[in-house]
């Protein structure tokens, strides 16, 4: 049988309390797009729904000096629709629109997308290519912790029992273009069998910089730091382009699943890179 | 044996006050079919199929996806909100005049998204018709009748007559 009770904080201290007094057993509810899944499906069959929908401190979305900062709850929608975004960091408007469907992302949230630490989590690797820090936030205070730090395995974050997530800080560019692709068997509805994000930095035709983040590949998404360390300085060219995708190949593991073979993703993700990699450098429509 | 825990809850649906008690996890699609808004279809109940769709403050929703007691004291919107028999609503009349449906298990759900879509933006190219309508599925139509219907609702709501400008 399951066995859930429901508790509504009304603001940031009520839910801390509420999560030091139950722990891993306060389901943090926003989107639901996860949480009802794992409940109807039986994999969570206990615990405490904390609804987070009126939390003021979990919402908004604000630019501070060189960094935009953006509430954990804040929904996909209110994101892709976001003009402070769209001036400071289009490339997250520009993701979402591939992100669910209209009727996912007016609910889903940025947080509940990460917290989930799926390894195929849309939102990840786009943060991640941009060096987004994840705020946590405890009865005890608060404190930082890179992305890329974040994920620990599937279902399992870097946030302590106590803690909830409460921000993002995710440094404005300073130059450079970003863009994020992805391969799944529906637009958009359907999870990804693959998905990469890059960021480029070009200069004079050759890469001042290059982030590559997967997603798909690993039991965590990640950026793939050897290919990019590899590439920076190289002439930005086709010829370049290939020898990266060689470097995605070698550089990732991936394994079989219901989704997809290891070869297959192996193949494809080289080819999402490829294709992140054109278009960021203007070789290529997206 | 304990008993389950039940919670009040009470949400305005089609602008009429409705009470009732819930289990924590009750989505809001079991909380509408247990209170007899059974126009809201229940198809795979796990948010790949947009037949649930209700709209609430302003944004279509997947109602499987969404507890109950998240809309406490909250409007929500369901298919009968549109039109009645006598008026039927542009959208209603252009899914009939464009035979935008089959079986018609999709429709309640695809009107209200075609609804939040028009409110948003009345003027959508048919890119972001299909765009908006990518999360709810019909097996009948083939979707081109559907995207014809929403641009035709469009051009009536907007006052643009039927083989006008745009037409």
């Amino acid at each position: 049988m399951k066995n859930f009770e429901f508790v509504r904080p009304a603001d940031l201290s009520e839910l801390l309390i509420i999560k030091k007094k139950l722990q891993k057993k306060a389901l943090i509810l926003d989107g639901g797009t996860n949480l009802l899944i794992y409940i109807k499906d039986g994999v969570i069959r206990e615990g405490t729904i904390v609804d987070v929908t009126r939390v003021p401190e979990l919402k908004g979305i604000q630019r501070k000096n060189g960094t935009v900062e953006i509430g954990a709850a804040e929904t996909m929608t209110d994101l892709m629709d976001s003009e402070l975004l769209k001036d400071s960091i289009p490339f997250i408007p520009e993701f979402i629109k591939d992100f669910g469907n209209m009727l996912v992302r007016n609910t889903s949230t940025i947080g509940g997308n990460i917290a989930d630490a799926s390894p195929i989590a849309d939102s990840a690797p786009p943060l991640l290519v941009l060096d987004a820090r994840v705020v946590a936030a405890s009865s005890e205070g608060e404190r930082t912790i890179p992305l890329s730090q974040f994920f620990v395995k599937p279902q399992e974050t870097a946030l302590h029992p106590d803690e909830v997530l409460l921000r993002f800080e995710v440094p404005v560019p300073k130059s450079g273009r970003g863009r994020f692709v992805k391969l799944g068997l529906r637009r958009g509805t359907s999870c990804s069998v693959a998905s990469a994000a890059v960021w480029l930095v070009a200069d004079n035709g050759n890469v001042q910089e290059i982030r590559i983040a997967l997603g798909g590949v690993a039991p965590k998404p990640l950026r793939i730091e050897k290919t990019e360390e590899t590439f920076t300085g190289a002439r930005l060219d086709t010829e370049t382009i290939d020898r990266i995708s060689e470097g995605v190949k070698q550089e990732i593991a991936p394994i079989t699943d219901v989704r997809g073979s290891a070869a297959y993703r192996r193949e494809v993700t080289a080819r999402l890179v490829a294709r992140a990699v054109k278009t960021c450098a203007g070789l290529e429509e997206s | 044996m304990m008993g389950k825990t039940l919670y009040d809850l009470t949400i305005t649906v089609n602008d009429r006050v409705v009470k009732s008690k819930v289990a924590a996890e009750t989505s809001l699609l079991d909380f509408l079919r247990d209170n007899n808004f059974t126009e809201v279809k229940r198809g795979c109940d796990h948010g790949d199929c947009g037949a649930c769709t209700v709209i609430v403050d302003d944004r279509a929703i997947l109602s499987c996806l969404t507890v109950a007691l998240q809309v406490q004291g909250r409007r929500v919107y369901t298919v009968n909100s549109l039109g009645s028999w006598d008026k039927l609503h542009p959208l209603q009349q252009a899914f009939v005049d464009r035979e935008a449906l089959q079986c018609g298990f999709c429709t309640p759900g695809m009107l209200m998204t075609a609804k939040a879509l028009l409110d948003k933006n009345p003027h959508p190219t048919r890119e972001e018709i299909r765009e908006a309508i990518s999360g709810n599925l019909c097996r009948c139509t083939g979707y081109n009748k559907i995207v014809d219907a929403i641009e035709d609702a469009a051009d009536v709501i907007s006052g643009v007559s039927k083989g006008g400008q745009h037409g």
